[in-house]
């Protein structure tokens, strides 16, 4: 390769399956161009989203974890949502404690209506990464 | 100051009336000064106990190993078990109770005061005597008496504790059968979260630094793991060697099984299970400090539990080993959680 390509951050997006994931298909037939750096993962809820799933995507190479979910009061689990704010705080806050970018943990609520919300959040996220450069604190060494 | 006799009637006459089937509590043990966790069944056996500065063990661990051998054996017991619990172990008591891990009537707990002390830390002690053996070391108020061959000294509490034992608020066992000792809750030798005060004050650059470093020596021996109560899953995710395997589990579920992070002992991995680790206590853990101390690398973990505590208490109002019957940190919520994180 004789030109060096330009660095796009790869990323991890965990989708609720009711709200986040319907509005990332949205954006899709809607023609919405959007980067294609997210790689979507459905999940029944942002409340199931464990700090593990984050912790081992970091693990496995992911320069930013992206959590999306319905929006307060909308979650299909009527409660999930709320119990996802809380323990995605407290993630976020030991990230920043250990010295990992707290900017490479992104949560936002969109709803199955919300596909240009939806590729704007993905739009901000790949603009905020790039200055980041790789994440290579948690990534695992497997060479 | 707490007489360790009475201590000793307490579990003579608990095992004499057979209200209970054994007394965990602490022994002298066979390396100097040093206490170790007993576990008695024989009234006759009540004057082995003892209570002094080197009782550091949080004795909640043996009630986790007596349910989990209960449950091995498939045996449910009519007597409850009687625990020696400091306030710190009494906390860890109330969260396993809380969590459903045994029931208020199941256990007995003889609750100790740690008054004006708490428990001493090795180090700290020797040099402060310059290399002479202690054989034992009693808190005395504000002074920790210690015998050594020379003679006694007697030495200022506040620099042989526990870090953790000086930002102790609640060294009396709110939870108890009985108590010993003065309620001396509300009390504070220095200021709660000290340590990681001074450690968040780094720039994120140091704190990295810091951490890298701290991470890179781990060894793995999951020792912080095995000396914590509230660790006591059968199968730990982030140690794929507990994967249960039935006569019926092919070797294609074995090798297929979900592995989040590695076993070996790497910078990457390690901080993954310390991270993992800090979540999974969240809200549980009640800071005594054991994970701290067995660390055979000396990795300041409990920088990791405080800072989770601390966010409980001043983003959430929560406050670990408070409440049986309240709700766990994770599994509540408030509306005013803090939000502005979310876009």
């Amino acid at each position: 390769m004789s030109e060096e390509q330009a660095y796009e951050p790869k990323i991890v997006a965990f989708l609720c399956k009711w709200c986040s994931s319907a509005g990332s298909d949205l954006a899709g037939v809607s023609r919405i161009q959007y980067p294609a750096n997210a790689t979507p993962i459905t999940v029944p809820c942002s409340g199931s989203i464990s700090p593990l799933y984050i912790l081992s995507a970091f693990n496995k190479g992911a320069d930013g974890v992206l959590l999306s979910g319905c929006h307060i009061g909308d979650c299909h689990y009527i409660e999930g949502n709320y119990l996802a704010r809380r323990k995605i705080y407290l993630i976020k806050e030991l990230l920043e404690m250990v010295g990992v970018e707290p900017d490479r943990l992104r949560m936002s609520w969109v709803s199955a209506a919300e596909g240009a919300k939806y590729a704007q959040v993905v739009k901000d996220f790949v603009a905020d990464l790039k200055p980041l450069g790789p994440q290579d604190k948690l990534k695992a060494d497997r060479t | 100051m707490i007489d360790v006799q009475s201590i000793r009637d307490a579990a003579r006459d608990l095992l004499t009336r057979g209200e209970v089937r054994a007394v965990i509590g602490y022994r002298r043990g066979s390396r100097g000064m040093l206490a170790e966790p007993v576990t008695i069944t024989d009234p006759e056996q009540a004057d082995e106990l003892v209570w002094d500065a080197t009782c550091f063990h949080n004795l909640a661990l043996y009630l986790v190993e007596d349910r989990k051998a209960l449950a091995h054996a498939q045996r449910t017991p009519t007597l409850p078990i009687a625990i020696i619990a400091k306030g710190c172990d009494a906390r860890a008591i109330v969260v396993l109770m809380q969590e459903h891990y045994f029931k208020r009537d199941e256990v007995y707990i003889i609750g100790v005061s740690c008054e004006g002390g708490g428990v001493l830390v090795e180090y700290k002690l020797a040099r402060l005597l310059n290399g002479a053996q202690a054989l034992s070391a009693v808190f005395d108020g504000d002074e920790l008496v210690v015998t050594t061959a020379a003679g006694e000294v007697r030495l200022p509490a506040s620099e042989v504790m526990a870090d953790r034992c000086l930002e102790c608020r609640e060294p009396f066992p709110k939870e108890h059968n009985v108590a010993f000792g003065e309620d001396k809750t509300g009390r504070q030798l220095a200021a709660p979260f000290t340590a990681l005060g001074r450690f968040e004050a780094l720039s994120a650059v140091d704190r990295w630094a810091f951490w890298r470093r701290q991470f890179e020596r781990c060894i793995r021996c999951f020792a912080c793991r095995s000396v914590c109560p509230m660790c006591y899953c059968d199968e730990c995710v982030v140690d794929s060697i507990t994967f249960p395997v039935a006569p019926d589990t092919t070797a294609e579920e074995k090798a297929n099984r979900i592995r989040w992070i590695e076993r070996s002992a790497v910078r990457s991995e390690n901080i993954t299970y310390h991270m993992t680790r800090a979540m999974h206590l969240a809200g549980r853990c009640i800071d005594c400090g054991e994970c701290e101390r067995v660390c055979p690398v000396n990795i300041p973990l409990r920088l990791l539990n405080n800072k989770m505590e601390l966010e409980a208490r001043e983003r959430f109002g929560y406050e670990p080993g408070a409440s049986i019957g309240g709700p766990s940190l994770v599994a509540s919520f408030r509306d005013d959680d803090p939000g502005q994180f979310i876009r």
